[in-house]
């Protein structure tokens, strides 16, 4: 109702006014801390978005035909399956809360660079390799900059595989060179379909975060 | 260092050692060091502990810092560590005085490393994919000791290698950067005696970049002529960062940058379109960018991009002015029209071509005349009348609006008042009072005026509005300082045209490039009038204000004084006479001076007149004189004549006469040729006495001296002239020619008036010559005179000597009455002179000779011409010579000597 919105408006803003003089030191923080790194995080996504294109791009190359041709699209085979997969369907994706959506990125992340680490010492070109490692680190980024994000929302961090890779002992080596290449492209596939998804993912939970130092800052330029 | 040797063992050991070794000290701090003494040296060496020695180097630690703490160890204790040094020893006094080194430790002192401070990084974008971030620090005090420093880095979780700075301390650069996760950055400096941390940084990389500049920058030309339309590639993609720019242009030449307003390309973008930009211009862009939000910093500006805008109408008329010569004939004008080129930001392209139009305004009927030219004049012969003429510049899209000139059959309207010039900066200002009518326009025409060249007019147009404008633009052409500007000014009225005002004009004066040279007109005794002449325009480098005359003696004071630029002469009074002065000129302007040459002149001595007063009074008194005496003389002639010429009686009357054939001397100076038949002797010069003369007296005695003053002067006059022909030859020649010459004593001493005495020229024959005395004196006295001088010339010389040292005109007494008439005669036989110039007497050895042959053709004509008063006259050839060079001096240069010898000789 208008009256209870008013109303809403009124203690709103004389608890923001009670807590002028602190908002700079505690409040803000925290609240510009979840609003930031979401965006931070948001940013982070499409700058790997973006290096991933290149980087695939090349990669596929380097693994040569038929990887590399646009409309390669093998089956995914069987022991693809331990590559986290971002295949689940979208409604089911929106329908899990912040948390959850948060916690199945920051498990898909750290999974995918414990096998993107793995293909890092294994490929040939020095260039390559060096964008590799510059996109690994960057993917680790990505999971702190999660684990950041859930932090500041008040979540706790997924227990499992945090933090350092578990590394390679985890899979098993490839029976043959092909099928270790169609590893590389799978997971190369799904980590273009996780940040797709992640991107959205924190657009979506930045409009629902706003960086509320700015409105308070609004508000009390209002008075 | 000295070692005990342990007896058991034989090996070489230290008898002690510090504690602590090789420290290392913070600068400031106390420190205490023990120096230990091995038990078995106590024995060994018998020695102590308070027997040990600290030394700082080779000074010694005063004992007040030591301890001793026991028999074999002792302590000391520096309260600040500046004043240690390296080596700190133990020693110790052995076996009386002798030192003995134990132990000796190295100290390091230093100081603990500061925090570092001002941490700041900044992403440098090295290529499309790579950033570089550096961080500098300030890395605080010096520590005298190895700091090691560390950029350390880290992630929430996740730490990452250090930055370890390669030869420098204070930056570090991390070649691999990633963005959108915050990093915390701190420095850490370490050494011996600590670590010290800077306050950390934390920030994500991303707000750090300093991004490429964008390159492959393109400049099009858009369809409107003042757009042109900039396009380029961003090397920082869009998912690292959307960018904002800025865009900055000028026109090629010109160095002034013009920016884009930030806030239209506020916006990630790859092109964006420049407007308001003028036609047919080049122009120069460059662009940079940076972080959208401005967190960060502006690349540097891209490389510079030129693109030139198309072409557009004119946007104006070029202005127009005239010059009309009337000097033909008075019904038809030559009308000289101009017009000026159009600024390039006027002209907006390529001017094809000028389209004039010149309408007769008196004659309705009249049609009007075009004329298109690519010049910028045109000279039209015009009947007289008023003209509108119309002038339009095109190029290739267009033509501009015509400008208007009036040419009104006269310039009848008011002109312009006041009109006046100001320098102004490095322009000259022209300044005027506007008439009280509307003016359209003011037509200011300037020309350098110089006395080189004609003055070319140079025009300019100022809008009616305007009392004054700078000759600005083209004013660094044409203005110049120093030189001396006519500006004239005309109104322009709607409906005519006042008549112009000129007025002198200098941007910039100077002193005159030269004086003015000054000379003197006239110069008086006490005055002078000085000329001059103007400088030339070109020498006077500004207005001459006035001109200095500055004129002194060679030691009094300057004088100076002002004269107005008009004149050219001017009147110096006051001058001291007979006085040289020195006077030169100065010519001034407003800035200086410069005087001309000194002229120098002597003021006269005498006043105009004065020298005619002085002069014709003492000629006219002279002439009384003159005249009295002559008056004088008349009156008293018969007393005169009886002391001056006494009747003598005539040999040749006498009846001695009889016995010779030969005529009287006077025969002989009546017929001069005669006596020289061959008439070869045309160079020896004969003195002739004046015909007063002739009335000689015979009478030694009679000499009243003042009456024959007069004589003297004619006769002496005369024997000078014998006597410069013969100053060939010395005196003492001449003495000993006297000497030897006794036997020519006769015929020298007939000689009344002069001998000259000539040296041989080589070996030529010397021949004496003796002016010859053809004397009416009696020949008696001569005779008896000879004689005497065997015996008591000698007595007689001297007598006469006497005389002439008295005063010359004794001698002159004796001698020159007794010429009747005085020639001079070569001796020699007529023969042998010929040829000779000057007859001389070269030597003792020739004289002989020439004397001989004197005597024998002197007998021959002379025997009975002896004059016993002649003897003195044979000094008479020596006093020529010596004078020769003065007639005043001869009477002087009577030498007693030479009378002495020569003189008188006894034949």
């Amino acid at each position: 109702s208008p009256t209870g919105d008013s109303w809403g408006i009124f203690t709103f803003l004389c608890a923001a006014l009670c807590n002028l003089p602190a908002l700079p030191a505690l409040n803000c923080s925290e609240e510009l801390g979840a609003g930031q790194s979401i965006q931070q995080t948001y940013d982070l996504t499409r700058y790997l978005e973006h290096q991933l294109r290149t980087l695939a791009g090349t990669y596929l190359n380097y693994l040569g035909p038929p990887f590399n041709e646009p409309d390669f699209n093998p089956p995914r085979l069987a022991r693809a399956e331990r590559v986290p997969s971002a295949t689940v369907d979208l409604d089911l994706w929106r329908g899990l809360t912040d948390n959850a959506r948060l916690t199945a990125n920051y498990r898909a992340y750290s999974r995918l660079l414990c096998y993107l680490r793995v293909l890092d010492g294994q490929v040939g070109t020095s260039e390559l390799r060096h964008r590799l490692a510059h996109f690994c680190a960057s993917l680790q980024g990505l999971v702190l900059s999660i684990g950041g994000v859930m932090s500041s929302l008040g979540y706790p961090l997924p227990a499992g595989p945090a933090g350092p890779p578990v590394g390679p002992t985890e899979a098993p080596p490839a029976p043959n060179d092909f099928l270790k290449k169609m590893d590389d492209f799978w997971l190369l596939k799904e980590l273009q379909t996780w940040l797709w998804r992640s991107a959205k993912d924190f657009n979506r939970l930045k409009k629902k975060v706003p960086p509320a130092v700015v409105t308070l800052r609004l508000e009390a330029r209002g008075f | 260092n000295l070692f005990f040797f342990l007896a058991s063992g034989g090996l070489v050991q230290s008898c002690g050692h510090i504690i602590p070794e090789s420290p290392v000290l913070a600068l400031g701090s106390n420190f205490t060091a023990l120096c230990i003494l091995n038990e078995s040296c106590l024995d060994f060496g018998n020695i102590y502990a308070s027997q040990i020695i600290w030394k700082i180097k080779n000074r010694v630690v005063p004992k007040e810092q030591y301890r001793e703490i026991n028999r074999t160890v002792s302590s000391v204790t520096f309260n600040d560590t500046s004043s240690l040094a390296t080596p700190l020893t133990c020693n110790i006094l052995a076996d009386g005085q002798i030192e003995q080194n134990i132990y000796g430790i190295t100290v390091t002192v230093g100081l603990p490393p500061e925090k570092p401070k001002n941490l700041s990084c900044i992403v440098h974008q090295v290529s499309k994919l790579t950033y570089h971030m550096t961080c500098t620090w300030n890395p605080g005090r010096h520590t005298f000791l190895d700091t090691q420093f560390r950029l350390k880095y880290r992630w929430p979780r996740e730490s990452f290698p250090d930055c370890i700075p390669k030869d420098v301390n204070n930056s570090c650069t991390i070649p691999d950067v990633q963005f959108f996760v915050n990093l915390e950055i701190w420095v850490e400096a370490a050494n011996a005696l600590g670590k010290a941390e800077s306050d950390p940084l934390v920030l994500d990389p991303i707000d750090i970049v300093k991004p490429l500049s964008p390159h492959n920058v393109t400049v099009n030309s858009g369809i409107l002529p003042t757009v042109l339309k900039l396009s380029w590639e961003n090397r920082i993609s869009s998912a690292v960062m959307k960018l904002k720019f800025n865009i900055r242009y000028r026109i090629i030449g010109d160095t002034n940058w013009m920016e884009i307003p930030s806030e239209d390309t506020a916006s990630p973008r790859t092109s964006f379109s420049v407007q308001g930009l003028q036609p047919f211009t080049e122009y120069v862009f460059s662009i940079r960018c940076m972080k959208e939000d401005g967190v960060g910093y502006w690349s540097d500006w891209s490389e510079e991009k030129t693109g030139i805008t198309t072409e557009d109408k004119p946007s104006k008329g070029p202005p127009i002015w005239r010059i009309i010569d009337a000097s033909h004939s008075p019904a038809s004008w030559t009308v000289h029209l101009m017009w000026k080129a159009m600024k390039p930001s006027e002209a907006n392209g390529v001017i094809l071509q000028y389209e004039l139009t010149v309408r007769d305004k008196s004659s309705l009927s009249s049609p009007m005349k075009k004329f298109n030219v690519t010049s910028t004049n045109l000279t039209l012969q015009l009947p007289n009348g008023t003209y509108e003429v119309t002038v339009a510049a095109r190029n290739r899209v267009g033509a501009s609006p015509p400008s208007v000139l009036l040419i009104p059959a006269s310039n009848s309207k008011a002109p312009v008042k006041n009109l006046r010039t100001l320098p102004r900066y490095d322009k000259l200002w022209v300044g005027w009072t506007a008439p009280n009518s509307y003016v359209l326009k003011y037509v200011i025409e300037w020309c350098l005026v110089s006395s080189h060249s004609d003055c070319i007019i140079e025009w300019q147009i100022a809008q009616g509005d305007v009392q004054g404008i700078d000759l600005k633009g083209i004013q660094l052409v044409s203005i110049k300082p120093f030189k001396c500007y006519l500006i004239t000014v005309y109104p322009l009225y709607a409906d005519g045209q006042g008549s112009g005002q000129s007025v002198k004009a200098y941007l910039k004066q100077d002193r005159p490039s030269k004086g003015p040279t000054v000379q003197t007109k006239k110069v008086g005794k006490a005055e002078a009038v000085l000329t001059w002449n103007h400088l030339t325009v070109d020498e006077q480098n500004g207005f001459i204000r006035n001109y200095t005359i500055l004129y002194k003696t060679i030691d009094g004071n300057e004088t100076v004084v002002t004269v107005d630029p008009s004149k050219t002469e001017y009147t110096l009074s006051s001058l001291t006479s007979d006085t040289l002065y020195t006077v030169r000129m100065m010519a001034s302007t407003d800035n200086g001076s410069r005087s001309g040459p000194d002229f120098t002149f002597t003021t006269q001595k005498f006043g105009k007149g004065e020298i005619e007063a002085i002069v014709v009074p003492v000629c006219l008194a002279f002439l009384l004189i003159v005249l009295l005496a002559v008056l004088f003389c008349f009156n008293k002639r018969d007393l005169i004549k009886k002391h001056i010429w006494p009747i003598v009686p005539d040999p040749s009357k006498s009846n001695i006469a009889q016995w010779s054939p030969q005529v009287p001397a006077k025969h002989n100076f009546s017929s001069k040729d005669q006596m020289y038949p061959e008439g070869s002797f045309t160079d020896v010069s004969v003195v002739e006495i004046e015909a007063d003369d002739k009335k000689s007296f015979s009478e030694q005695d009679l000499k009243p001296f003042d009456l024959l003053k007069k004589e003297k002067s004619t006769s002496e006059g005369h024997s000078s002239g014998i006597g410069g022909s013969s100053c060939m030859s010395s005196p003492r020649q001449s003495v000993s020619d006297s000497d030897d010459g006794e036997t020519a004593q006769n015929t020298s001493s007939t000689v009344q008036y002069s001998t000259v005495v000539l040296n041989g020229y080589r070996d030529q024959t010397p021949v004496q010559v003796f002016s010859r005395s053809e004397s009416t004196q009696p020949l008696l006295d001569s005779e008896e005179r000879s004689e005497d001088h065997a015996g008591g010339g000698d007595s007689t010389a001297q007598r006469q000597q006497y005389f002439k040292q008295n005063g010359g005109q004794d001698e002159i007494n004796t001698d020159r009455p007794c010429f009747d008439r005085t020639k001079q005669i070569t001796h020699a036989s007529e023969g042998d002179l010929v040829g000779f110039v000057q007859l001389q007497i070269s030597g003792q050895s020739s004289q002989p000779l020439g004397l001989g042959m004197e005597k024998n053709t002197q007998e021959a004509a002379l025997s009975n011409v002896f004059q016993a008063s002649t003897e003195g006259e044979t000094v008479r050839p020596e006093t020529v010579e010596e004078n020769a060079l003065s007639v005043d001096e001869m009477p002087k240069s009577y030498l007693p000597q030479t009378v002495r010898q020569g003189g008188y000789m006894p034949q």
